[in-house]
């Protein structure tokens, strides 16, 4: 009982690391719209700013989780409208196995997320990093993939 | 790796400094490894600010050198400028955005400080593993292709060749001169369309710097900016004009008879046939659709009669290929089919005219000898109805924009009708009027003072053919009360949309558009006539719905902006591209499937980037699985440190 | 009933005429019941060639080998190698002409269709004669297996005993060879393809995770499954830190920067992550012929990842590796409508 209470306040006070990797053109840009914008999201994702989300090789976002990430986004143009014209179709099929694999594997699938976020929607990305952080902070940390130091 | 950092954080005044302790971010960053000093100031991007940059470059010897302010967008290039007067490479600057993407989305002093030093420490990282680059020096060809020869490719060639620019206009139709040739008159002035059009026309014609291909198209284009490689498909030339002599014998004889696009169908003209009087060139044309085969044993009767013998059936259509440094693109608009307008007859009623057509009719050129006329029974229409925002404004049915200059030409085409029959009645629906722009309030006003045209809020819900009228239902918002006039005549004023073809042209040219097919623009507002693919331009209604003055100033805007790409000899290439490092390529040719601008090729069994083509996007570093490639500046090396600074500190 | 008695002539015939510079083929071995790699070079060899339920190992990963010796040989006899290739094996033969690691002129494929048998497991096979060692196995007419063992024999149903991999076999013949050996049979008797893996996929994640954990916890890193697999080909692997340039030029700092991505200790995360990648790696280019899951000293159904991803390559992307040479890798390609659904 004690055990379970103490578990219930760790998950509030629990505040999920999360890397967001995002796409120049796009999702960086739509992030900085949400900056002018002056919206309000937690504080708990760095950004990590790349060329195109077709740069995200699935190496990165299983390094993220290595180094002790809760949670990885990674964040791009919608189809269609890549500036460097396909680099977001090649994103979404590897990124589709990788997070296949991670939840084969047993990790939580709400760990990992891509979303496409254009430059105008500041909004979009500021309810796509408060859902994310909210889904992480209801599972806990992450450990299966955490090098322990 | 460099081991003399410094560090900048920028108080944006209160805009970072009252969410971010910039002194704390500071101080932690000052006591990194290799980090060597570290500051904060008030404004970093003032000049005391820039100056303390290159000072602290000076004195303290920096290798690197990382400003956590604004995004990167506003001061990447102040920054790495003031380096470079630091006698920095200026690829040995980075910026750590904490003030968009931190300083101004968090409330929590505490916890955003504590983001504000890992997005710093991972700029750090990244600028410490940076490479000085240079830029690419790339040679140009000093020609420019203008696609599309309306008013926007028109004004562009011509502002072009007058500033000593050789130019190729391409045009898909037999003549330039586009929409705006087919106007009667023009607002706020009406002055007439043709001829303020065509002396620019023969301008074009008769241009030492420009060459001007008609019956054209764009097939391929490969190549990047100052560099072009383009094809063109050139239509079978029936009829030389160099040798027709505008005599209209060929005309006279033509058996053929069919609809007059030019007219847009209210009057016919035969298979061989000048478009309009002052076509440029200026030249009979063989349509070879129409024709009744291109054989002197089927017809054959053009050919006989021709006295200058400047008919040939055996003509063959031509490829060409042409450099050039710079494309313009305005390839202009069309207006949204009657066809689709279900609730206005769909195109059925010959009454129901576009706008366009009543052009034409308004014009002396024009199928009526600039009469207005009903097209079913050639009377005078006693009760006219224009309606505005026909597929325009429309989410559920048609187009959501506006279409910008159908308010303007809606009043110009009541107020001539209230010229041509002074006694006749002219209704407009509108939903609201736009009449922004120099005199034309004005216009619209006299329309309705002056000109008494009555002006009805609100939309019109059907139009129906009854009894030799055609009824329109509608509604006046302002009454509160629905409206059913008889009208003689209504005539639409249908939106604009991106001319046909401007999806194969955006293809062929690899360049984006929006969501309502028109060309999109880099930057909404800061680069509204270039493409976001470097050395393309945007003009005219290809890009956006607009009218002729507008028109006008962005192509001689993407014309001044394709000058002053072309006053160097060489151009600048970004060196942030991808780099193979050979010795783990196995030549599996994944990047080379992947790459979005062909810019690897495999060399002797190993990826071979070519700088040129690279626009660094790394979408091959993503697919390689052999970490055989990596983009300069963005190593993979530098994702994983940025990633242990990230996570690192706890 | 496939003809080795065919294949032998066919391999003595390739190496009479000179028309290769060498047969790989399979041939009995010394050590236990399983056949070796035999790398025959004279028509008499050629005698000792053998083909039944034994011939697991995947003859591709010797072209590999074979590409690196040639690299350094002092001389290089350019004709063809020829290999014996089963369904498994000619896929693995196809990526690898895919990627550009060999080209199609260097070998010549005696192909072989497993029809309807395949490859024993070892375990299945101790398990099933209850420790009696076997000595040999042949096909037995349709699916059976005849076992024979010290002091007796007996004939074995190949679902038994047969490895998971030929009971999922997507193709059990070459599609793609220069010389065919056997029936092209497309209905065998065994169970679903892809059943090993649906079997874990259904438990729930708690338990999928649990389950993984106690694999990758044993793992020792002895890299034995990327030794065996003919698709791990690097010169240098990804898993054992990587640096950018590596020259003449090349710095103390620089080399002091290598990416470690993963670290050497056989810890479970990094364990889990070195399976990960190789899996990530090897998405579209595995062709399932189980070697890495055979020869894990630990047990780790390594095999599992693999097939994971191949289904998914086939259920969304309709991507079956090792069919065409000609076609873009599964992640060097898509199609605009690939799911999107998984995106916010």
């Amino acid at each position: 009982m004690q055990d379970a209470a103490a578990a219930k306040h760790d998950a509030q006070e629990f505040e999920p690391k999360v890397v967001a990797f995002l796409c120049k053109w796009c999702s960086s840009a739509g992030s900085d719209l949400a900056g002018v914008s002056r919206l309000k999201y937690p504080a708990n994702a760095v950004p990590i700013q790349v060329m195109c989300s077709g740069s995200v090789s699935p190496i990165y976002i299983l390094s993220a989780f290595n180094k002790g990430a809760d949670g990885v986004l990674v964040s791009g143009c919608h189809p269609g409208d890549c500036h460097y014209l396909k680099g977001n179709y090649y994103a979404r099929r590897r990124i589709f196995l990788v997070q296949k694999l991670l939840q084969f594997i047993g990790v939580e699938p709400d760990r990992f997320r891509m979303s496409w976020v254009s430059a105008a929607e500041g909004v979009k990305y500021a309810e796509v990093i408060t859902d994310f952080v909210n889904d992480l902070k209801a599972l806990g940390p992450q450990t299966k993939l955490k090098a322990k130091r | 790796m460099t081991r003399r950092a410094g560090v900048f954080v920028c108080h944006c005044g209160t805009n970072i400094a009252a969410t971010v302790d910039v002194k704390r971010v500071a101080a932690e960053l000052a006591r990194d490894a290799g980090v060597v000093f570290s500051n904060d100031y008030v404004y970093m991007c003032s000049d005391p600010g820039q100056q303390s940059v290159i000072d602290a470059i000076r004195e303290h010897n920096l290798d690197s050198v990382v400003i956590s302010c604004c995004s990167p967008n506003l001061h990447e290039k102040t920054f790495r400028e003031a380096s470079s007067q630091g006698g920095l490479n200026p690829f040995q600057c980075e910026i750590a955005n904490i003030r968009e993407q931190c300083a101004w989305v968090h409330k929590d002093r505490d916890e955003a400080t504590t983001k504000a030093v890992k997005i710093t420490r991972s700029a750090v990282e990244r600028a410490r593993r940076n490479q000085p680059l240079t830029p690419i020096g790339l040679p140009v060809t000093r020609k420019v292709m203008v696609i599309g020869g309306g008013i926007a490719g028109i004004q562009s060639a011509l502002d072009l060749a007058n500033a000593g620019l050789d130019v190729v206009l391409v045009e898909k139709q037999p003549t330039i001169g586009g929409h705006m040739i087919q106007l009667s008159e023009t607002f706020p002035t009406l002055d007439c369309s043709q001829c303020i059009l065509s002396p620019k026309m023969v301008e074009v014609s008769k241009h030492p710097k420009i060459t001007l291909m008609t019956s054209s198209e764009v097939t391929s284009v490969s190549g990047f900016v100052g560099n072009f490689k383009i094809k063109v498909h050139t239509k079978a030339q029936y009829v030389d004009p160099d040798k027709c002599k505008l005599c209209d014998d060929c005309t006279a004889v033509c058996p053929v008879v069919v609809p007059n696009e030019y007219d847009v169908g209210l009057n016919d003209r035969r298979a061989i046939f000048i478009p309009f009087a002052q076509a440029i060139p200026a030249s009979y044309y063989l349509d070879p659709e129409s024709c009744l085969g291109l054989n002197p044993v089927v017809c054959g009767k053009c050919a006989n009669v021709c006295e200058a013998d400047a008919i040939d059936y055996d003509a063959k259509p031509k490829d060409s290929e042409i450099d050039v440094g710079a494309i313009v693109v305005a390839t202009g608009f069309d207006l949204y089919a009657k066809d689709k307008m279900a609730e206005y007859g769909g195109g059925k009623y010959p009454d129901v005219l576009d706008g366009i057509q009543f052009e034409r009719m308004c014009s002396a050129s024009g199928p009526t000898g600039g009469q207005v006329l009903r097209p079913s029974d050639h009377e005078e229409p006693k009760t006219v109805v224009f309606v505005q925002c026909s597929g325009s404004r429309d989410p559920a049915q048609h187009c959501v924009y506006c279409s910008k200059i159908c308010c303007m030409y809606t009043a110009k085409h009541a107020t001539l009708y209230k010229h041509h029959v002074p006694n006749g009645r002219a209704y407009v629906f509108y939903i609201d009027i736009r009449s922004g722009g120099k005199g034309y309030e004005e216009f619209v006003q006299r329309a309705m003072e002056r000109d008494g045209v009555i002006y009805l809020r609100g939309r019109v819900s059907k139009i129906y053919q009854s009894k030799g009228k055609l009824k329109v239902l509608g509604v006046d918002t302002l009454a509160g009360k629905n409206v059913e006039i008889d009208a003689d005549m209504v005539v639409l004023a249908q939106a604009m949309v991106p001319s046909k073809g401007t999806t194969e042209v955006a293809k062929a040219l690899k360049i984006g558009r929006d969501k309502d097919g028109f060309l999109a623009e880099a930057h909404p507002k800061l680069r509204p006539v270039e493409s976001v693919t470097g050395g393309i331009f945007l003009t005219g209604a290809a890009q956006a719905p607009k009218d002729i003055p507008e028109t006008v100033c962005q192509a001689s805007a993407a014309a001044s902006k394709v000058i002053a790409l072309l006053s160097k000899p060489e151009l600048e290439h970004s060196p942030v591209v991808a780099r193979v490092r050979e010795s783990h390529c196995t030549g599996c040719e994944m990047c080379v499937d992947v790459c979005p601008f062909e810019a690897i090729t495999l060399v002797e069994g190993k990826a071979h980037v070519n700088e040129v083509l690279c626009e660094g996007c790394g979408t091959c570093v993503g697919t390689c699985v052999r970490a055989a490639i990596d983009v300069k500046n963005v190593t993979q090396l530098q994702v994983f440190e940025m990633l242990e600074a990230c996570m690192g500190g706890e | 009933m496939i003809p080795v008695e065919d294949i032998r002539a066919r391999a003595k015939d390739l190496l009479q005429s000179g028309k290769v510079r060498a047969v790989l083929g399979y041939r009995r071995s010394t050590a236990g019941l399983l056949a070796e790699p035999a790398f025959m070079t004279t028509a008499d060899e050629t005698a000792a060639l053998v083909l039944d339920p034994t011939c697991v190992g995947n003859l591709a990963l010797y072209l590999v080998n074979e590409k690196k010796r040639m690299k350094h040989a002092r001389q290089s006899d350019k004709r063809p190698l020829g290999i014996v290739a089963k369904g498994c094996d000619s896929r693995a033969i196809t990526v690898l002409l895919q990627e550009n690691h060999i080209r199609r002129d260097e070998v010549i494929v005696l192909g072989v269709s497993c029809e309807t048998g395949g490859m024993i497991d070892t375990r299945k096979l101790n398990k099933a004669l209850r420790g009696k060692g076997a000595t040999s196995a042949h096909f037995e007419g349709e699916g059976g297996v005849r076992v024979s063992y010290v002091g007796g024999g007996t004939i074995l149903p190949g679902k038994d005993v047969l490895a998971d991999r030929c009971l999922e076999c997507a193709k059990s013949y070459p599609l793609d060879a220069d010389f065919f050996f056997g029936e092209k049979v497309d209905e065998r008797p065994y169970g679903p393809r892809f059943a090993a893996v649906s079997a874990i996929a259904e438990k729930g994640s708690e338990e999928r995770s649990a389950f993984w954990d106690a694999h990758f916890e044993r793992c020792i890193r002895c890299y034995a499954c990327r030794a065996v697999c003919p698709m791990c080909y690097c010169d240098e692997c990804v898993v054992d830190s990587t640096n950018f340039i590596v020259g003449p030029t090349t710095s103390a700092d620089e080399k002091a920067d290598r990416v470690r991505w993963i670290n050497r200790s056989a810890t479970p995360s990094e364990n889990a992550m070195y399976h990960m990648v190789r899996a990530m790696h090897l998405a579209g280019r595995c062709i399932d012929c189980g070697e890495c899951e055979r020869v894990c000293p630990v047990n780790i159904p390594l095999r599992l990842l693999n097939t994971m991803l191949e289904r998914e390559a086939l259920e969304m992307f309709q991507y079956t590796p090792g069919i065409d040479a000609e076609q873009p890798s599964l992640i060097s390609s898509f199609r605009d409508g690939d799911p999107n659904d998984f995106v916010r």
